[in-house]
């Protein structure tokens, strides 16, 4: 706990604060670096990006080839270093190839998620009135919905592409970041600064996008990180289900095309198991960390 | 707070476990990632949306005429398959078990097909003939059948013992009545077709009439296609299809009566003590079990709750083939004729190029698929008769495995530097579209799969209107005649939008359509199996379709099953002569 209480500004001998002073260059890349965990999760994602997309090109074009024998375990002869699954596929190989699926769809999803409910919430919070009891109710809505079946019904109507994915881990994920925003909203728009910029005449648009935003964005882009995870455990579990690219193998695809030879053919399980583990797990860890590093007074909590 | 973030990981964690076993838990119900399972589930004819083509051709002359053979002093065996393995006094009765993954909603085979009511039907159900493992007729409610010189009538004498479930008589009126209601409800409309009607009113003596010669026809009398129902139940002027008769208060004639049913659940049959053969059924009961997959048909069968079921081939055979406690038989079902194959559309620009679809058939390593989506347990099958039948042509033209030569028609078809290709399954195919994608990935062609979430989507995606779907897996059935499971993939006129199976790939050959309907009014077996030989010739050399294998049936029982059923119809025959080995 002591290196979260000991903050510069807790120092005694610290500079009058009535003079202003310039803040501390790469303050937050250094409260984030002094977070040993974020480290951990940061680099465990620089490694994930590298067996996802750069490992990939200087091993094989065919990811599909099937090399040896079905269910060879890993250290059998003539087994691939990570063993074959149920084709007689290199499993090494096809979870090389996963990750750029998962990420790709939990990407697009994030980045859906958090457009959908920074706007909504925005509008919400900002305006106020009917305008908020009308898009809280429409957010309680979706809120309600029982996410996972919902998403099966849309992929199912509308054939498991990449973007139906998207789409519906998308509207079924962004309440709570609208719910977020709307509470930034409510908070900042009473603010002297938000005051001011009214003052001067500034349009609602202005006053939306260029100034409240900009003082909401550390939240956002921690719940970013948070949400990007989730999307990659959805993304995996409808993949799981066979609602996925079955040409385009995700992680949690992959995890499930397998589960039928689970017991024994462990390895083609597991190692798509742990890599969407550990990308969650660095996710998270990463979240932790940009918290610190964006949002001081929630440090350490 | 570092103990916090720690808490934070193992909540992570616990929440991936929880999915996964959430997840876990949908597998019962949930056939997406059944890798391991057989190699089709879509069990053709179960929807019974099938139509076929009529064969239609002008009157020719027939020539030929078929005795038939049994003998009065063989009477008291003739209608057994297995006279030699008969029960003693002692070892007759018991109960045996079937494991059904499905539903089975009714009994009446006369009204729709379709392996599940087809068995479940020829237990209640008899038929005017049965088939023996040789394809051979044998005698059950008509004790003697003859062929007119002319091919335009069949006499039958009906058996005079022969009587329904309350006693009442089987005369020509129920015949007459059974083959009116499949002409008018079953989806195989060419079995009866050419039959414009039965005369002999309610004696036992009856002339079935045809307008053109049909040798499909005694094929046509087996248990599953032409069961013999009751007029006098069911000529009361309901829909057949939906009469309440059709699984309650079942009156059939066949060696088993209905006692309970519970559609999705159970259907329990006792012997018919009163049966008109002879000391059959050797069993007391027979019940079958519906269960949600083919799983719990292994667990049953394991655990010894189940004494039969089927599977089609991959591990659960072969663990069930090193079990001490049970058999597993290859035999029956090869009336059925399962044949999984590759529908190509030819309606596609590139497709429609047949050195195009040869090269594909070449670039498909049969071996390779067999080993690991059968565990090596298909026969290969290079035509789309099936392998065991009298008209299949073992030296057909096959394409053997080899790439250069793929390649080779590729570069002169202009597609030398490969192209997409979009393959459509359901999932029960994905393991054979990502076999194909490996495969197909050597000449250069890059296979997209599409998977298709269940059977009513896959028949919107691959025969509804203007599809553009390239590839597709399927099985198709022979159905015991080409007549009635072969002509409808090639005919012109069967490429119908919006029927499932009917001509999916779209192709046309107007010189083929005679030459299949010229076998299908050809009495003389040999003449008849020459135009068939000739026929799939022809297909092949135009590659509408690339056939992967003879889909092998395979029956796991308890080593106590004595007899099992092991005709051509399998299952889908009756069951009278099973008994069980003390």
């Amino acid at each position: 706990m002591a290196d979260v209480e000991t903050t510069e500004s807790d120092q005694s001998d610290a500079p009058d604060p009535r003079r202003h002073q310039p803040p501390p260059k790469y303050q937050g890349f250094k409260m984030f670096m002094r977070n040993r965990a974020a480290v951990f999760g940061a680099v465990l994602m620089i490694g994930i990006l590298v067996v996802t997309y750069i490992l990939p090109i200087f091993i094989t074009d065919n990811k599909n080839e099937i090399i040896a024998e079905k269910h060879l375990a890993p250290g059998d002869e003539g087994a691939p270093l990570l063993g074959t699954d149920y084709l007689g596929r290199d499993v090494a190989i096809v979870v090389m190839n996963g990750g750029s699926t998962t990420l790709k769809v939990a990407g697009f999803a994030a980045i859906l998620i958090v457009g959908i409910g920074a706007s909504i919430g925005a509008a919400a919070g900002y305006y106020g009135g009917w305008v908020d009891s009308a898009l809280m109710r429409f957010t309680e809505f979706f809120q309600v919905l029982p996410g996972l079946l919902f998403a099966i019904v849309i992929v199912a109507l509308f054939s498991p592409t990449t973007l139906t994915i998207v789409l519906a881990i998308g509207l079924i994920s962004w309440p709570g970041i609208a719910r977020l925003t709307r509470g930034e909203f409510l908070r900042q728009k009473n603010l002297e600064y938000v005051k001011a910029a009214t003052a001067i005449g500034a349009s609602d648009r202005r006053i939306i996008i260029k100034t409240i935003l900009p003082n909401t964005m550390p939240v956002i882009i921690v719940q970013s990180s948070l949400i990007m995870g989730a999307a990659i455990l959805f993304e995996a579990g409808l993949a799981f289900l066979g609602l996925g690219d079955a040409s385009n193998l995700s992680w949690g695809f992959y995890l499930g095309l397998n589960r039928a030879s689970f017991l024994s053919n462990w390895w083609a399980v597991t190692f798509p198991g742990l890599m969407i583990f550990f990308t969650v797990l660095s996710l998270s860890l990463i979240g932790d960390g940009l918290q610190d590093a964006f949002n001081p007074k929630l440090r350490g909590r | 707070m570092r103990s916090r973030r720690w808490l934070k990981a193992f909540v992570l964690l616990f929440t991936v476990s929880l999915i996964a076993a959430a997840c876990g838990d949908s597998d019962d119900g949930d056939t997406t990632a059944a890798t391991d399972a057989p190699a089709t589930t879509l069990e053709e004819g179960q929807t019974g949306t099938t139509s076929f083509v009529s064969t239609t051709v002008a009157e020719s002359e027939a020539t030929t005429t078929t005795e038939a053979e049994p003998e009065p002093e063989e009477m008291s065996t003739a209608h057994l398959l297995r006279p030699n393995n008969v029960p003693t006094e002692a070892q007759r009765g018991g109960t045996i078990v079937l494991g059904y993954a499905g539903v089975i909603n009714h009994a009446n085979g006369a009204v729709s097909s379709g392996y599940a009511v087809n068995t479940a039907g020829s237990q209640v159900n008899a038929s005017l003939l049965r088939w023996s493992d040789e394809y051979q007729p044998v005698p059950y409610i008509a004790s003697e059948w003859a062929i007119a010189a002319d091919g335009l009538s069949v006499s039958l004498t009906l058996n005079p013992e022969a009587r329904f479930h309350d006693g009442e008589d089987i005369t020509c009126t129920d015949v007459d009545f059974s083959i009116k209601t499949s002409q008018a409800n079953h989806p195989f409309k060419p079995m009866f077709a050419p039959v414009t009607g039965v005369d002999g009113g309610d004696t036992k003596n009856c002339t079935v009439n045809l307008e053109q010669p049909h040798p499909a026809l005694l094929v046509a009398f087996s248990p599953g296609l032409l069961p013999i129902i009751p007029e006098h139940i069911f000529n009361d002027g309901q829909e057949m299809k939906t009469h309440p008769r059709n699984n309650t208060d079942v009156v059939g004639s066949g060696p088993f009566k209905i006692v309970e049913w519970e559609t999705g659940e159970i259907i329990r049959y006792e012997a018919n003590d009163d049966f008109f053969l002879p000391d059959l059924p050797y069993l007391d009961e027979l019940i079958i079990d519906m269960v949600p997959d083919g799983a719990t048909v292994t667990l049953g069968l394991e655990t010894g709750d189940f004494d039969i079921g089927t599977g089609h081939g991959g591990q659960d055979i072969v663990d069930a083939q090193n079990n001490p406690d049970l058999s597993v038989s290859s035999k029956g079902f090869e009336a059925i004729g399962s044949i999984p194959w590759l529908q190509l559309n030819l309606r596609d620009e590139i497709l429609s190029d047949v050195r195009v679809r040869q090269a594909l058939w070449h670039a498909f390593d049969f071996d390779e698929w067999n080993e690991i989506q059968n565990s090596g347990q298909h026969r290969r099958q290079c035509t789309g008769i099936q392998s065991q039948s009298p008209y299949y042509n073992p030296d057909a033209h096959c394409y053997e495995f080899d790439l250069e030569a793929a390649q080779a028609l590729l570069d002169d078809a202009g597609y030398g530097d490969g192209f997409e290709l979009n393959f459509h399954v359901t999932p029960a195919g994905v393991t054979t579209a990502e076999i194909m994608a490996s495969q197909w990935a050597k000449i250069g062609v890059e296979v997209i799969i599409e998977v298709v979430p269940d059977f009513p989507a896959w028949i919107g995606r691959t025969v509804g209107e203007g599809t553009d779907y390239q590839v597709t897996y399927t099985s198709l059935w022979n159905w015991g005649d080409p007549v009635i499971g072969v002509n409808r993939s090639y005919n012109c006129n069967n490429r119908v939008a919006g029927v499932a199976f009917s001509n999916m790939s779209w192709y046309c050959n107007e010189g083929l359509d005679e030459i299949l309907n010229a076998a299908g009014l050809e009495f003389d077996p040999e003449l008849r199996r020459d135009l068939y030989f000739e026929a799939t010739d022809i297909i092949n050399a135009d590659v509408p379709v690339i056939y992967l294998s003879n889909q092998v049936w395979y029956t796991r029982m308890a080593t106590h099953v004595e007899n099992p059923p092991e005709s051509i119809w399998g299952f889908m025959d009756s069951w009278a002569e099973m008994w069980i080995a003390s």
